[in-house]
Formats: structure tokens, sequence, C-alpha cells
């Protein structure tokens, strides 16, 4: 049983994982590197240990570092996260060598489906459809041209360790094939430490259809149904939601089937997801209409659409999995009503979505029924150049679609964040979208058709909004207790002292 | 001193009566504006040369004294000017591409940064030639700093 849990993570989702600690009455040890001493997950948990300097490989990305200071603290058990080293089978075995409970599937599975190759040839052993491709043992720049001569333009050409679009080129026109190999590699390099590249037919305007899988010791695997994540940028998911707009009754049941044989396969434990590219219907010609794209061995960024449609609480059921202990449910999940989800990113739509730093000068969360915030940062906390952009997630759920779409378009309209630009306008004009609207969307679409949407809209601030610049600009010299809210002193007396 | 009265400047901007358009503080940073009848609520941060304002999921970003604009004579901006690429953000410089002396076309990938690990190409804007070198491969740079010269 889990006492004391390391959260190997910063963050919203470190903060989401010291909730269900609180709940559950485990004892929840953070985990920050020097830059993020005051950072809201570092100072949110029961105890906080120091994992070294700002830069990632030094702190986030170090195993040593961290099994260190889980035996520092006498952890019983460590929580992953996303991202980071949630996928690297070594930290998996570092944990489990140490007598730490890793909560995650063992890592011989990590490690299995983080090389997408093997991913790819266990899928098609057991019958789950996979993308046409190629896996060449010849791994030249030359070897690899070969393979997408043998695969045919369009390609992908991936990162066979790769993950969340890096170590990914898309390949159109045979002079581009070069260029994509190297920076492929390179970008796989860099962000995995291994470049092995492998060739995929590009599936084109495909919709992103994924299915939550929760498994446990004692032999039983469930499924939480679909999310749909077709809204991508560059294949960063940008808005998601369950259930998928598309799927008929017949069709779910044939992917979250295929799921759940993918995780029998592999023998899997503990929470997953089977990500999946659903073909136009036109396109797929009589053939499969969903490959199976990969395997994410560890909770995605939006499970929270998950939780919302099944009134589940999936990392609860993780640590409670992890202990050893049954699914905690009786009765197998159903999905109910609609839930939407929007990422807020630290990046500017106008200019190239360049990622953003600096400190947030404000921050209010807006309140309301059916829309849940998972963030991970404050009024006053720095945006780093360091880490990921994402700031917060905003969640609406509702008894239909259009309704969550509508409560989701508010939630943002009340959500002031200021100091760091972010994408909440982009998210807006997504979400007013007619393609959105109508459930239309695959994953070419920001980048194709959709990206006018980040385009700037040439919006000079209206009068009441200089006026309020006015307002505060005059105050800022002023003394603190003008600044009181309403009802501590009289308005009207306040505007007589501004013009004294 | 409040610089000038809110209210006044409402009314100055718009057809509201002065006495009619007032600015009301809910909360540190958050404003109602009340423009004779109908209320908008504004949030505002930032010192006054550097002010940020979000209003129903729009974001206003003010830098700076407004001052006017200098009057341009036609085809003065038709000279050729130099042109150099900076850092957008801070970031790693993983490659230079380029040498002084070469010649590129708009578009093409100059130098790639790395930030937030991502990639991050820096790209000429024109078709030019490169006047100097600014980076080194494996140099940190901060946000604004030259990297290439063109010409």
């Amino acid at each position: 049983v889990i006492k004391r849990l390391l959260i190997a993570n910063r963050g919203e989702i470190a903060i989401r994982i010291i909730r269900a600690c609180r709940e559950l009455g485990v004892e929840s040890v953070a985990v920050y590197s020097e830059a993020d001493k005051h950072a809201p997950h570092a100072v949110a948990a029961d105890r906080a240990v120091c994992i070294g300097p700002g830069p990632l490989r030094d702190s986030y990305l170090s195993i040593a570092n961290i099994v260190r200071a889980a035996t520092a603290v006498d952890a019983d058990s460590v929580h992953p996260g996303y991202g980071f080293l949630s996928e690297q089978a070594a930290f998996a075995d570092a944990c489990e060598r140490a007598g730490l409970v890793f909560v995650g599937p063992p890592s011989s599975v990590i490690a299995r489906m983080g090389s997408k190759i093997e991913a790819r040839r266990l899928m098609q052993s057991v019958g789950v459809p996979v993308v046409p491709g190629q896996e060449p043992d010849d791994q030249s720049d030359e070897g690899v041209r070969r393979a997408v001569d043998r695969v045919g333009l369009p390609v992908l050409i991936k990162a066979s360790a790769g993950g969340g679009g890096k170590g990914m080129r898309r390949v159109m026109d045979a002079h581009e094939i070069v260029d994509a190999v190297q920076g492929a590699r390179r970008e796989a390099m860099s962000a995995f430490g291994e470049g092995t590249l492998y060739v995929e037919r590009l599936i084109e305007r495909p919709r992103h259809i994924e299915v939550q899988i929760l498994a446990d010791r004692h032999g039983h695997t469930v499924h939480l149904f679909e999310r749909e994540c077709s809204v991508q940028r560059r294949h960063q998911k940008v808005i998601e939601e369950s259930p998928s707009p598309v799927l008929t009754s017949g069709l779910r049941g044939r992917i979250t089937d295929a799921a759940m044989q993918a995780a029998a396969a592999v023998g899997y434990r503990n929470a997953g997801t089977v990500e999946f590219l659903l073909d136009r219907p036109e396109a797929a010609d009589g053939g499969p209409s969903f490959y199976f794209l990969e395997m994410n061995t560890r909770l995605q960024v939006e499970h929270p659409v998950t939780e919302e449609v099944t009134g589940l609480d999936l990392v609860r059921a993780q640590l409670i999995v992890a202990s050893g202990e049954p699914i905690p449910w009786r009765n197998p999940p159903t999905q109910r009503g609609h839930a939407i989800e929007g990422r807020i990113y630290a990046e500017d739509p106008t200019r190239g979505f360049l990622p953003q730093a600096g400190r947030v000068l404000l921050y209010r969360e807006p309140r309301s029924p059916g829309v849940r915030i998972d963030s991970g940062i404050a009024e006053g906390a720095e945006v780093s150049v360091h880490y990921d952009p994402l700031l917060a997630k905003v969640i609406a759920s509702a008894e239909s679609r259009e309704v969550a779409r509508v409560r989701l378009t508010a939630a943002l309209r009340d959500f002031p964040i200021l100091g760091v630009r972010t994408n909440i306008p982009f998210l807006l004009r997504i979400l007013d979208d007619p393609r959105f609207r109508a459930g239309d969307i695959d994953t070419a679409f920001l980048d194709g058709e959709g990206s006018s949407l980040a385009e700037p809209v040439s919006l000079e601030p209206p009068a009441f909004v200089l006026a309020a610049m006015t307002a505060a600009a005059g105050s800022a010299g002023a003394p603190a207790a003008q600044m009181e809210p309403r009802g501590a002193w009289d308005p009207w007396q306040q505007l007589r002292d501004w013009r004294s | 001193m409040g610089s000038v009265a809110a209210a006044a400047r409402l009314a100055e901007l718009t057809d509201v009566a002065e006495e009619k358009a007032s600015v009301t503080p809910l909360a540190p940073g958050m404003f109602s504006v009340d423009l004779g009848g109908k209320r908008e609520i504004v949030y505002v941060a930032g010192p006054p040369t550097d002010q940020w304002a979000f209003w129903n999921g729009h974001v206003f970003h003010v830098e700076g004294v407004p001052e006017p604009l200098p009057q341009s004579e036609p085809g003065h901006r038709r000279a050729r000017v130099a042109q150099t690429l900076s850092a957008p953000m801070p970031a790693t410089v993983i490659a230079v591409l380029v040498a002084a002396g070469n010649r590129v076309k708009k578009g093409e990938t100059v130098v790639l940064l790395e930030a937030m690990k991502m990639e991050l190409p820096i790209r000429s804007l024109s078709d030019g030639t490169i006047a100097a070198v600014r980076c080194r491969e494996g140099e940190l740079v901060t946000a604004g700093q030259v990297l290439i010269e063109m010409q």
C-alpha cells in the first residue's frame, strides 16, 4: 500500500496528483529544480525536495537525482506524471530496483511500447491494423530514403523513440527527403538520445482517436472509451473531447476492442492510452478505417475529459492499482454527456506560436458549474524558458457537445492571464469556427485551412479598456488602501480622488 | 495624484457624458467600466509604461509612452536598409547554417535555435547576403539578441 508518493514532475499534473494523494490520505512529496523553488507544485505538496538546477537534464530528467530524492525522504512510490521521464523504461527500472513502486506499467512494457517500431510489429502480430510502412535496417540517409521510395510519397518520417511530434517530419516531395531525415534524426537525438527512424505512409486528413485503458494485477482490464484529439497544431494537441463527434456505436465497439487487444498483447498494467488514426470514410476504400498509431504508457494530459464523462478519477485509480489492489469500480464504466478541454499555452499565436516567458502579473481562474481547471501557475509565478509552455487546462462538461462548447467559450472569455501572451484568443476562434462547431475537424485542419485562425486580429483597445488602463495607471502610485475591493469604500469618492 | 481622470478620458473617447461614465475598481487589477448603463469588466496589470489589459478573451498590451508617429518622407522607406535577424526568445543556438558572404533566399533557414525542447528555425525575411554572423553554435542567446546581420 502506498503511503508516501514522490511526484517526479512539475506544473499542473504534479498538482493534480497531489490532490489525489490528499483524498487517499497519501503523503505527497514534490520535487523541484532551483528555478522552481517557489513554483505552485513545490508549495502545494506535503514535502518538497530540490533535485538540481533549472535545466531539465540536471533536474526533472535526472533519474539518479530523483531516485536519490525518493530514497532520502523515504518515499515508497513514484508517480512520473506525463512527459519528462514518464515513458523512460530506465526510470521505471531504476525505481523498481530501488524498491519503489512505480505508478505505471512494468519497465519491460514501457520499453516495448517506447520503441514505436517494436510496438508496430507487436500490433501487427495480434491483428491490430497499423499504418502501412517500413522499418529500415539501414539507418543511413540513403537507407531511409530507399524506405521512403518503397512506401511511396507522401510519407511521415518518424523517430522510433518519438512522441509529441518530436523527431517527426512530413515529406510531400522527393527533394525534401534528405533534409527531413536529418532534421528528424537530429531532433530525436536531442529529445530522446536515440535517432532510429521509420517511415509510414501519410494518412491524409485523418482524425486522432485514442482509447483510455486501465489494467490491474488481477487480470482485469477495462477501457474508459475514446477521446478525440484531432484539433492539433504540428502534432501538438490543442483541444480534446469525449465522446468523439463521429464514432458510431459500431465503430466505437471495434476501436475499443482493438485497444483492449493491444493492452492484452503487451501485458499492460495501470493507466495507458492506445492512439489510433481514423481514416476518412471515402479514403478508407473498404480497408481498415482505423490504424494503431502508438501506445502511451502513462497518464495523458487530456485525461480529464475522460474523467468528466465517466465520473471516475483516473489518478486515484492509478494509485490504487499500483498498490496491488483491483480496479476500484464494480460496474463497467459508462460514458455520459460531453466534455471538451482547451489547453492554455504560454505562446503567441500571432507570432508563429513562439513560447512566451515572463512573470504572470495577473491570473484569475473562472469559476462556474461544469467548468474544471487543472493549472500549475499562480499570480506572480514565473513562466520559465526551461519548461513546457502548458499553463492550464480548462475542461467544460455538459449534457451535449454544443452546451460544452458554449460553456468552454464562456470560461475562456472569463480567464484573464496577463504578463505573458497565451493562446486563449486562438482557442476561442477555433471553438467558434464552423468546422469545429460541426465536429468536422481532422488533424490537418489547424495547419492548413484553419491556419488563418492564428492570424492577428488588429483589435485596438476599446475606449472602456483604455479607461480602465488609465484608472490602473493613476492608482499605481497610490496607497494600497485605494485598491481595496468595492465595499470597503465608496467608489464615487474614489473617482473624485482621481480627479483631484 | 492620479494622472488623468479615468472617467474624463472615457468621456473624451466616447460620446458618453462625463458624469454618466465611471470606472470602479472591484478587486486588485479588476475594473468595472460603466458607459452610461452598459458595464464591461476589464482586468489590468503592469506598470503604466508596460500595461496589459484583458477583456472578454482579448488581451491588449501597451508598451512605452505613446508618441506621435514621425512623419516619414515618401520614398524614405524604400532606401536599402540593412536587416538583422534576432532571437525571439531566450534559446540555445543549435546550428548556424550560413557564413558571412553567403547569399540566401527569402524563407531560407539561417540559424536553428532550441527552446523549450523544440527546434525554432530562424529564417531570412528577404533575399540577400549575410553581412555578419553574430552567434556561435552552443551559445545561449537572450531575447532580442542579434544573431545575423544581412545586406
